[in-house]
């Protein structure tokens, strides 16, 4: 079996890297959050928007997806910046049963000079400590691998989608797991992807996400056509939904659909799962942080070149004008399937390779040029 | 000459991997074989048909449907959204 060199937890999988979050409360402690981290290293900040003024299920939602993004365990340690006591310590409850540790502070009643001063103080000694941890080897079945399409385009279907699904069945096939997610993004196909669901219960739930997406643009009296596919997804080529939905779940592999997931929901079982979340990838990728996916797969085609500030993005492209135009924000070139006919398996196994040596340390494009974004999503109004 | 890939034997359309000019032949792989001229310029990655479709018939792409022509298309024609339409996630229809 494949392995990689990560960093193991109290609890839980290894990680891939070994950060300090310093993850804001709401969004009112996003200003001290990105002060603490630029002033530390070994940190990365984690912002939020709202929290202050929602309630009820959609607040328990919010806290509930910053814990998930704490306890990921690409994360040796949290800091928590918060407004108050009592919405932090919901948030810090739920990540110290982790084992790792996680220190608190607040913007009342000192203010924010004094808040940067103990949250840097805190945020140094945990990055110091994390210092100390070494990368072991660790089989790849502890790895949750997301795989993720943007700007998106026809090329993405035939390419790098297809060989994002090959890794996929060849980590499935070492124990690991692989989370497909963008549920509007499989209206059209999702009877091909139904039919490989384990058992009628998991192939309804999937059916179902799928369902429900399509009936909130029908109940609404708007055609999805306008956002689904996007101005940029229409540019390169992808006329309809469909066939975007076609050329996406390319990026699922082969292997059996075994779990449905909800928004951030982390898996329990092996293998291949499908996460009800939004399909633009910003909210799309912080989904798949907060259920704890260490790296990320990404394929594009016009080129997006968002990642995640938790999870590694790996950004792979078969458009050859995009990797003349757009290079820096590309990893992995798979165009040699239309240039040279080289075999989607031969990249995919090559890609599980790389996928092995970033979860070892090898950096991607937007981690080094800090090209990474989180949003939680919201599914309710504020108060 | 541009090549134009099909991805099942079913299909209707073929996906251009090279950019193609109005009036060039472009050479067909995957399922298919031999030739198809552009009748109009259309650009890398978009779709050029390959069998007559009808007004309203179904359009092929993977053996699975993609949409609805909203007008006859011909051969060698470029298909995308001014003649080929979803036909899921129609709210606007049920107006």
């Amino acid at each position: 079996m494949k392995t990689f060199e990560g960093f193991r937890r109290c609890t839980g999988p290894a990680g891939v890297r070994n950060w300090i979050a310093v993850i804001s409360v709401m969004d009112n402690c996003n200003p001290v959050t990105r002060t603490i981290a630029q002033s530390v290293a070994g940190t990365i900040p984690v912002t939020t928007a709202f929290v202050r003024g929602q309630f009820g299920e959609d607040l328990e939602f919010a806290l509930d997806a910053l814990a998930g993004m704490g306890r990921n365990p690409n994360i040796a340690g949290v800091l928590l910046v918060g407004l108050e006591e009592s919405s932090t310590e919901v948030v810090a409850s739920r990540i110290r049963p982790s084992g790792k540790p996680v220190e608190v502070v607040h913007l009342q009643p000192h203010g924010t000079i004094q808040c940067i001063a103990e949250g840097t103080r805190l945020a140094s000694r945990l990055a110091l400590q994390a210092s100390r941890q070494r990368r072991e080897s660790c089989p790849v079945s502890e790895l949750v691998i997301g795989v993720e399409c943007g700007g998106s385009d026809t090329t993405s279907g035939l390419s790098c989608n297809p060989v994002i699904g090959r890794m996929a069945d060849r980590l499935i096939d070492d124990g690991g797991t692989v989370i497909i997610s963008e549920t509007s993004e499989f209206i059209g196909a999702e009877h091909l992807f139904a039919a490989r669901a384990v058992d009628a219960s998991v192939a309804s739930a999937f059916r179902a996400a799928v369902a429900a997406m399509e009936d909130m643009a029908v109940r609404r009296g708007v055609n999805m056509r306008d956002s689904q596919p996007a101005p940029d997804n229409k540019r390169g080529g992808l006329t309809t939904v469909e066939e975007k939905a076609l050329g996406a779940q390319a990026k699922s592999g082969t292997r059996p659909l075994v779990g449905v997931l909800g928004y951030g929901q982390a898996p329990v079982r092996k293998g291949l799962h499908f996460m009800d979340a939004p399909s633009a990838a910003v909210e799309n990728l912080t989904a798949f942080a907060i259920g704890g996916c260490q790296l990320i797969c990404f394929g594009t085609g016009v080129g997006n070149p968002i990642g995640n500030m938790i999870a590694p993005t790996i950004k792979v492209c078969g458009n050859a004008n995009t990797l003349r135009t757009m290079r820096d924000n590309i990893d992995v070139d798979v165009s040699a399937i239309f240039e040279s006919s080289a075999r989607i398996a031969d990249l995919g196994d090559d890609l599980f390779d790389y996928v092995a040596e970033v979860g070892s340390g090898t950096c991607v494009t937007s981690e080094v040029l800090n090209v990474r974004e989180t949003v939680v999503s919201r599914f309710e109004r504020s108060l | 000459m541009p090549r134009c890939i099909v991805l099942h034997p079913a299909d209707n359309v073929a996906t251009l991997i090279d950019p193609a000019g109005a009036g060039e032949a472009c050479t067909l792989q995957g399922e298919r074989s031999g030739h198809v001229t552009a009748l109009q310029d259309i650009p890398f990655g978009h779709k050029v048909c390959i069998a007559e479709i009808s007004r309203g018939a179904e359009v092929f792409k993977y053996g699975q449907v993609i949409g609805r022509a909203t007008r006859a298309i011909t051969i060698g024609e470029h298909a995308h959204v001014d003649n080929l339409d979803s036909a899921r996630a129609r709210g606007d229809l049920q107006r």
